[in-house]
């Protein structure tokens, strides 16, 4: 597939068609809040932002929404259950590199071996409109993790180099979305441009890792006992924060909630997090990580060694969220490792 | 047979009876499975057969405290509705100074007409089966309970601090605005409504069952705070609540 070079304002052009034709579904893209930005519901490209360091919470809210019914049952002489997946079309745009391997992560946990209707028929119906992240947010570390640049996982990848947009083709649906958009074919020297770009780009991230990202899950194997984990638990709220904003976490909880008339009810899938207290409790009572040193070095795990074990990508990709959500400033998977790396 | 409900009103505003009966379209399914035989600010029925007492307000002169105890011995379920009932709420603000200024500030030259005593929440004086926190209690819990109890369910406290919901809402953390947010340490259940609202937490639903006091005070110290700063706002919704520096 031929990648492309399109201007500024073609690209703006292109995604007002996006959102007048819905020829990908509804359009959501990168947005202001304040001074931070989230993803939304675009109503026009001049919402469209860019330019941006971080969204407030990763895109998984669109394939796994906080709160998502999937199940609505009545009672009766002849009971009903019906799965509830909502399989509307979306069109994801400004989506970073190192969301995207979150958004992959997702595909691999839940399109295993236990597949999951929900997010696979969001997944399925999902085009994905990335773009590199020129201006990471100074807490992030995806460069470290190898997350800052990827070749999977979308249908077009945007990079700014300069005037212009170029635009990498990832697969056959983002090709026939772009020919519709006025662009020309890229050259070799904007394929240059663009690799200089990325290149420069991870210059800039403020956080490093001390190590190779595949050297975590050894790291951790050698230190289940570092003070590490203690020295930073100690300051934990237990808030849930860094769970809450993590692209990479997968859990939830289930709940049934029948309707006051008793007639019928639905259950309900929410966020739920490793960081909470009430996470490992089961119907005994027992919370088998009742203190919150496990919960710390469980979650250091999941990230850096579980995850990976499991499925093929780590736990972690780098983008800084926890870090920036933590009051006690204590999430971020980085300077846990190094602390550790460094032996302290 | 249906439940019987009741609603009383102790010391407090009113305002939880007036959360319940915002419920719009809920509250038709609501008296469609349960006979509320008493409710002050709806109905002028009266009715001292009950199954579930819901208690508004805190207690607050002796009378408070004899009446509560009538209804306790009466009522199957009691429950603590809202701030006042739960922790005290802001009536236990005239706990910082003694009895007899406060009914002076009040009813000035006719004070001696009155008794006024510390305020204490409910759980001081009865056993209650469970809490619905919040200034105002949010409708939904009230709605959970009510489900809980027409199936037998126990019914579980939200537990998680205030802050998952508000990430949940993707709100700007209220740390992030300048403020001082009691979110971190403060039960949550409120979908995280003040600071989604452009506000801050003020802990009206009394503090999570772990609240980490260490890092509160390391999180005050950084916005140039002192924990006489903390206590003051977490005394006005938790007055009652025995909270050491």
């Amino acid at each position: 597939m031929q990648n492309r070079v399109i201007s500024k304002k073609d690209l703006a052009g292109f995604v007002d068609d996006l959102i007048k034709t819905k020829a990908a579904g509804e359009v959501i893209g990168i947005k202001a809040k304040d001074d931070k930005f989230n993803f939304g519901t675009l109503k026009n490209a001049a919402e469209l932002r860019l330019d941006y360091d971080i969204a407030l919470l990763p895109p998984k809210k669109y394939f796994f929404p906080q709160i998502e019914t999937v199940l609505k049952y009545e009672f009766g002489a002849t009971p009903k259950v019906e799965p509830v997946v909502d399989d509307k079309a979306m069109c994801l745009v400004g989506v970073h590199p190192f969301d995207i391997r979150g958004i992959l992560l997702f595909d691999a946990v839940y399109g295993g071996a236990n597949p999951d209707a929900n997010l696979l028929m969001k997944r399925r119906n999902s085009t994905i409109i990335g773009v590199d992240c020129l201006t990471p947010n100074p807490k992030s570390f995806a460069a470290s993790m190898g997350t800052a640049v990827t070749d999977e996982g979308f249908d077009l990848m945007l990079t700014d180099i300069g005037g212009d947009y170029f635009v990498t083709v990832g697969t056959t649906k983002g090709d026939s979305l772009i020919k519709k958009a006025k662009t020309r074919d890229a050259t070799p020297a904007d394929q240059e441009k663009r690799d200089k770009v990325r290149k420069d780009t991870l210059k800039k991230y403020q956080v490093t890792l001390k190590m190779k990202a595949d050297e975590i899950p050894a790291l951790l194997d050698a230190n289940w006992e570092s003070k590490v984990f203690n020295d930073k638990a100690a300051t934990c709220f237990s808030c849930g924060s860094c769970v809450m904003v993590c692209p990479t976490c997968v859990c939830f909880d289930v709940q049934d909630d029948p309707a006051l008339n008793l007639k019928g009810g639905e259950r309900y899938r929410r966020w739920d997090g490793c960081m909470l207290t009430e996470f490992a409790k089961v119907a005994s009572g027992e919370n088998f990580r009742e203190h919150k040193e496990q919960r710390f070095r469980h979650r250091m795990y999941r990230k850096g060694k579980y995850l990976l074990e499991r499925y093929k990508y780590l736990g972690c990709v780098g983008c800084g969220r926890c870090a920036i959500a933590c009051l006690a400033q204590i999430a971020s998977p980085a300077e846990t490792f190094n602390l550790i790396k460094e032996g302290k | 047979m249906k439940p019987r409900v009741a609603f009383f009103d102790f010391t407090g505003c009113e305002g939880c009876q007036l959360e319940v009966l915002n419920f719009n379209l809920e509250i038709v399914d609501l008296i469609g499975a349960v006979d509320i035989v008493e409710f002050r600010e709806a109905s002028s029925d009266h009715s001292d057969e009950y199954d579930i007492a819901f208690i508004e307000g805190s207690q607050t002169t002796d009378r408070d405290v004899e009446r509560i105890q009538k209804i306790r011995e009466r009522a199957k379920i009691l429950v603590a509705l809202g701030a006042c009932s739960c922790t005290g709420g802001v009536n236990a603000l005239k706990n910082r100074f003694s009895m007899e200024e406060n009914l002076k500030v009040v009813y000035g030259d006719s004070a001696k007409l009155y008794t006024t005593i510390p305020t204490r929440p409910t759980s001081a004086y009865v056993k209650v089966d469970a809490f619905i926190h919040g200034c105002p209690p949010n409708r939904n819990e009230v709605i959970r309970l009510v489900k809980c109890l027409l199936t037998g369910k126990k019914f579980e406290l939200y537990h998680d601090p205030v802050c998952v919901e508000c990430k949940l809402a993707e709100n700007i953390c209220a740390f992030e605005r300048g403020e001082f947010c009691l979110g971190p340490v403060t039960r949550g259940g409120c979908n995280a409504v003040c600071v989604t609202g452009g506000r801050k937490c003020w802990g009206c639903r009394a503090p999570v069952d772990e609240p980490n006091v260490n890092s509160e005070k390391e999180l005050l110290a950084r916005y140039g705070l002192t924990v006489d700063d903390m206590l003051m706002q977490l005394k006005i919704f938790n007055g009652a609540l025995e909270v050491s520096k």
